[in-house]
């Protein structure tokens, strides 16, 4: 086991965050993005620090997942400018955005379901392999030093989630319930090492005891794993209870931001949320 | 009828796994690489058990064929990239070789000119990485397509690669190249027209080879990639895999192994004519493919051999025998079988891809993709229609505003961007 | 090349560039006819059906069977032409609108919720069976088809344009407008559109559906019907292996209009039409490479500008 313990610095130490806590991690400035004439996204700024577990919250189609998009790579923004650790990850493939340390879910869960728990969480480490073809095809040392790397953490992810997940690591993904499904997810994302996490509803469809077990487990991922997270929730009383600062979108745009006491009582925000139906 | 055959095979399985030798049970000899190397040692004494050789000839045929499958399923079976060209690739190792052991080009002139020529040994490597890097050229600005349009340019390139070694003047010509000269190597001689075992240890060495590394592929983390772009390409790009690249690696290997297939074949045959190089070879190989078991090493081996079986043997049998038989000369007298070559690989395609998609030999992930197990347990509406490999990605997240989805205007009234609420 | 017999099939007038913009709006309208039927298909349910050109050819192949029925050789005239026309051209449509959906119905339909990969595989072996089945009946090599239009013509700006010509013009023309009613303005025409913007909506909305994509099949295959009739026709001779070349550039043409839009689909008939009789007029040896040239304008196109001319430039995702 002394290559575990060799590896726990890498896993769990320096690669994972740096070590100065806040300061500026991810930077929004001016993002906006159209489809069709019609704006998703206008003039957004948004400014995470180290650490915390922000949140993004607004009616429907208010933009948010439009903004994880343009965080991940996945759209290009028209305009504006995103800094993340220090550089811009604007016009970045999602690979890229992966290898600069931003990792995220989906809000309908994207598993690989005819993939094994395992591999699934395996497959969230593709870059921490040889890229080569020699190393690849004739299974050379430094292959195989990643592989039995990987396996090993990746069973220490789905640690994290309890013996349980661990047992299933060989399940095909399509059989497990929604909540272990959310979970492999949420492992898949980690095993990366991110230094930001995106988490994109992920108590959605969960119903209240297996959101209060979400709550705690990603506070808890925020410690152990030194993470950032940015958050897309629906359900108040989940964001206002784990959220360090909240913005709310509407219509693309961001109409308030603070800290969750001062948002509850932002006039602006009751009106978007009574305009139309709100869940709490 | 179907039920006693169900028990009989239920019946042979208990015994498979009841009975043990040296410790371990029947049926875990039988398996995987055990049952390999059970063939490669059957494969390696039996042209001596015979006294024809003709069957060494058709085996070193279906030996190139199987190269060529095992290629064409790393692009169609682990990336899921459906290649109609893939002849192409082909060509190039052949003309590679061709060119390189003759020593000279020919344009439709007349005129000759002549290169320094190199053993075939020498070339072999320089047609498979020639072969690769058109794959690489080829693939790079098309991949990006969706799979429709995928298998259409391919379809072209099919065609194009072939006709510009015909027709292109001054750089090849329509005239075949012939009595090329025999890689021989030291006291191996290749040259001996009635001897064929050189032939087909070469070719049964490369397959092994082939075999071995398409294996060590797929069970790696570039295998594991294919199996997640296949899936979902939003998450496996999210995930650090970059589509292009993984999608190029497995073209550019399928490449490779078409130009070591190609270079072997002009080899065997000494001879090569651009007619030889069209459609049909691609779609044969598909058809292998399908026939045999996407995605499975074993089940594109059977399909090649299967495939290389109906159309050397049995068309032309059936045919014989419609013909003479007088109930059913007179139905079809008129009809030549022999032309049904295409009806037959129609029928094959149809069939197969209906009733059983996964192939002779399944590969366990692909049965189950192939069954749409996996398709519909997340985000599938109520009436669960028209599962697309590639769903709208994450624009179709109800929270959103302003997506235009790719369905294009159908009457050309305008793609209005759909804002869906909740 | 079977297109510079069917081009030199149009008549020849004194200023060969005019005449060939001629042939190529006469060949562009057939294209166009053909192509709607794949841009159709593709609309509503994202599928290249690579059978379609062997549909159009089965109409061309029993349009022959019925005309050599009658045992006409010469061209008709009055009302026997009239009649046998309409006749042909009722015939041409229903075959191919029946093969059409017939083919839908059992090798596409059960592949719905297959990957992508599964109803393309099926489509290529649909067309490998028409066209061998074809190839059976009829033989390997072209078949001629009797004059039965009368080859009168004039002459305008030194291009010789025959009646035909007209006749397939305005047929075209007119069966393109029709088509574009019933998109617009009936109720089977919006759930058309429906389906193809977003079928989940449509379904909840209680459009039916199967129906509706049974529907798609059946005009797509009646249009190309009738294409065929004209075809044969025009290019005085029909052969099995017509479906996978006229196919193939009715295709490009719809790509190159931007597939899944009708107008595109017209539009690009037409242009492709006309590429191709300059081309071959105006290119030295443009015969002989004649399929790898379309090829190569169809992966272009796609190369470059996936949606086409009149498409929505949708950004490629990858």
């Amino acid at each position: 086991m002394a290559e575990r313990t060799a590896n726990d610095a890498v896993i769990n130490g320096a690669a994972a965050a740096p070590p100065t806590t806040g300061g500026t991690l991810l930077h929004l400035a001016g993002i906006s993005k159209a489809f069709g004439g019609l704006s998703a996204v206008d003039g957004i700024d948004l400014d995470i620090q180290q650490g915390q577990i922000y949140s993004i919250i607004g009616p429907n189609g208010a933009g948010k997942t439009t903004a994880f998009n343009l965080i991940t790579g996945v759209y290009k923004p028209d305009t504006g400018s995103m800094i993340f650790d220090g550089r811009s990850i604007a016009g970045l493939s999602p690979d890229r955005v992966l290898r600069r340390g931003i990792a995220r879910t989906f809000q309908n869960i994207r598993l690989f379901n005819n993939m094994t728990v395992l591999e699934n969480v395996l497959v969230g480490q593709h870059i921490r392999f040889p890229s080569d073809l020699f190393s690849i095809m004739l299974h050379l040392p430094n292959y195989r030093h990643a592989e039995r790397t990987a396996i090993a953490w990746a069973l220490e992810l789905l640690g994290f989630f309890g013996p349980e997940m661990v047992a299933r690591q060989n399940e095909y993904a399509a059989n497990l319930s929604y909540a272990e499904r959310r979970r492999v997810e949420i492992a898949r994302a980690l095993a990366s090492n991110p230094k930001l996490l995106l988490l994109d509803e992920p108590t959605a469809g969960m119903n209240d005891a297996e959101t209060a077990d979400a709550i705690t487990y990603i506070q808890q991922l925020r410690r152990d794993f030194h993470l950032t997270i940015l958050l897309i929730e629906h359900k108040l009383q989940v964001t206002m209870g784990i959220s360090d600062r909240i913005a709310v979108l509407d219509y693309g745009r961001k109409i308030a931001e603070g800290v969750p006491a001062e948002i509850q009582n932002n006039p602006q925000v009751i009106e978007a949320y009574l305009g139309r139906k709100a869940e709490v | 009828m179907l039920i006693q055959y169900r028990r009989s095979v239920d019946e042979i399985r208990q015994t498979l796994s009841t009975t043990n030798i040296a410790g371990r049970p029947l049926s875990w000899y039988l398996g995987g690489w055990r049952l390999g190397i059970f063939f490669l040692a059957l494969a390696l004494i039996f042209p001596w058990t015979l006294s024809d050789q003709t069957l060494v000839v058709d085996a070193i045929s279906i030996g190139i064929y199987v190269l060529l499958a095992l290629g064409l399923n790393i692009v169609v079976g682990y990336a899921g990239l459906l290649d109609l060209g893939y002849v192409a690739f082909f060509v190039i190792g052949a003309y590679t070789v061709a060119v390189g052991t003759s020593g000279f080009l020919q344009n439709s002139k007349g005129q000759t000119f002549t290169i320094p020529t190199a053993s075939f040994w020498v070339l072999l490597p320089i047609a498979a990485l020639a072969a690769g890097l058109f794959g690489v050229l080829l693939g790079a600005p098309t991949l990006r397509l969706r799979g429709d349009y995928l298998a259409i340019v391919t379809l072209g390139f099919g065609q194009i690669v072939p006709s510009i070694f015909a027709y292109v003047p001054y750089f090849f010509s329509n005239i075949g190249m012939s009595a090329l000269p025999p890689p021989d190597v030291g006291p191996i001689t290749f040259s001996d027209p009635l001897n064929n075992l050189p032939f087909y240890y070469l070719t049964l060495a490369l397959v092994v080879l082939v075999i071995l590394a398409v294996a060590a592929l797929r069970d790696s983390s570039l295998g594991r990639a294919w199996v997640a772009i296949r899936e979902d390409e939003t998450a496996a790009a999210a995930s650090g895999i970059n589509l292009v690249r993984t999608k190029l690696l497995a073209f550019g290997l399928g490449a490779v192994t078409g130009g070591i297939g190609g270079a072997l074949n002009a080899a065997y045959l000494k001879t090569i004519a651009p007619s030889d190089f069209n459609f049909d070879i691609s779609i044969t190989i598909l058809i292998m493919i399908v026939l045999g078991g996407i995605g499975s090493i074993p089940g594109v081996i059977l399909g090649a051999i299967v495939l290389r079986f109906i159309d050397v043997y049995l068309i032309g049998n059936v045919s014989n025998a419609v013909q003479t038989n007088p109930f059913t000369a007179h139905l079809l007298g008129g009809i030549d079988l022999n032309q049904s070559k295409y009806l037959i690989y129609g029928i094959i395609l149809v069939l197969m891809i209906l009733l059983r998609p996964q192939g002779l030999i399944p590969n366990t992930r692909r049965s189950r993709e192939l069954a749409g197990i996996g398709a519909s347990v997340e985000g599938a509406s109520a009436v669960g229609l028209l599962a697309r490999e590639e769903s709208e990605s994450v624009e179709t997240a109800a929270d959103d505003q302003g997506s235009t989805s790719e369905a294009s205007s159908f009457a050309g009234a305008g793609s209005d961007a759909q804002g869906r609420e909740g | 090349m079977l297109t510079l017999a069917t081009l030199l099939a149009g008549g020849q007038g004194s200023n060969i560039f005019v005449q060939q913009i001629e042939n190529g709006i006469t060949l562009g309208a057939v294209y166009a006819l053909v192509a709607l039927g794949y841009t159709l298909v593709y609309g509503i349910i994202e599928l290249i059906n690579f059978a379609h050109g062997d549909i159009f050819m089965w109409s061309t192949v029993v349009i022959l069977a019925v005309v050599q029925g009658f045992g006409f050789k010469s061209p008709l005239g009055g009302l026997a032409l009239v009649g046998l026309l309409l006749l042909l051209i009722v015939i041409g449509m229903v075959v191919s609108a029946t093969l059409n959906v017939t083919v839908e119905y059992f090798a596409y339909r059960p592949l719905r919720k297959a990957p992508r990969l599964a109803p393309l595989i099926a489509a290529i072996g649909v067309s490998f069976i028409l066209e061998t089945i074809a190839e059976l009946w009829r033989g390997s090599g072209p078949v001629a088809f009797p004059t039965i239009f009368p080859t009168n013509g004039f002459y305008i700006l030194g291009a010789r344009v025959n009646y035909l010509d007209i006749f397939i013009l305005v047929l075209a023309l007119a069966l393109m407008y029709a088509l574009n009613v019933f998109i617009q303005q009936t109720r089977m025409g919006r759930a058309m559109r429906a389906v193809a913007q977003d079928p989940e909506a449509a379904a909840l909305m209680g459009v039916n559906i199967n129906r509706t994509i049974s529907t798609t099949f059946l005009i797509g295959g009646a249009l190309a019907g009738a294409a065929g009739v004209i075809y044969s026709m025009y290019n005085g001779q029909v052969w099995f292996f017509t479906g996978f070349e006229l196919g193939l550039i009715a295709f490009t043409a719809a790509v190159l209009g931007g597939i899944g839009n009708t107008y595109g689909a017209v539009l690009g008939g037409f242009v492709i039409g006309l590429i191709e009789s300059l081309a071959i007029q105006y290119i030295p040896n443009g015969t002989t490479i004649g399929d790898a040239v379309v090829f190569a304008i169809l992966v272009l196109i796609l190369v470059l500008r996936p949606s086409g001319l009149l498409g929505q430039q949708v950004p490629n995702k990858v």
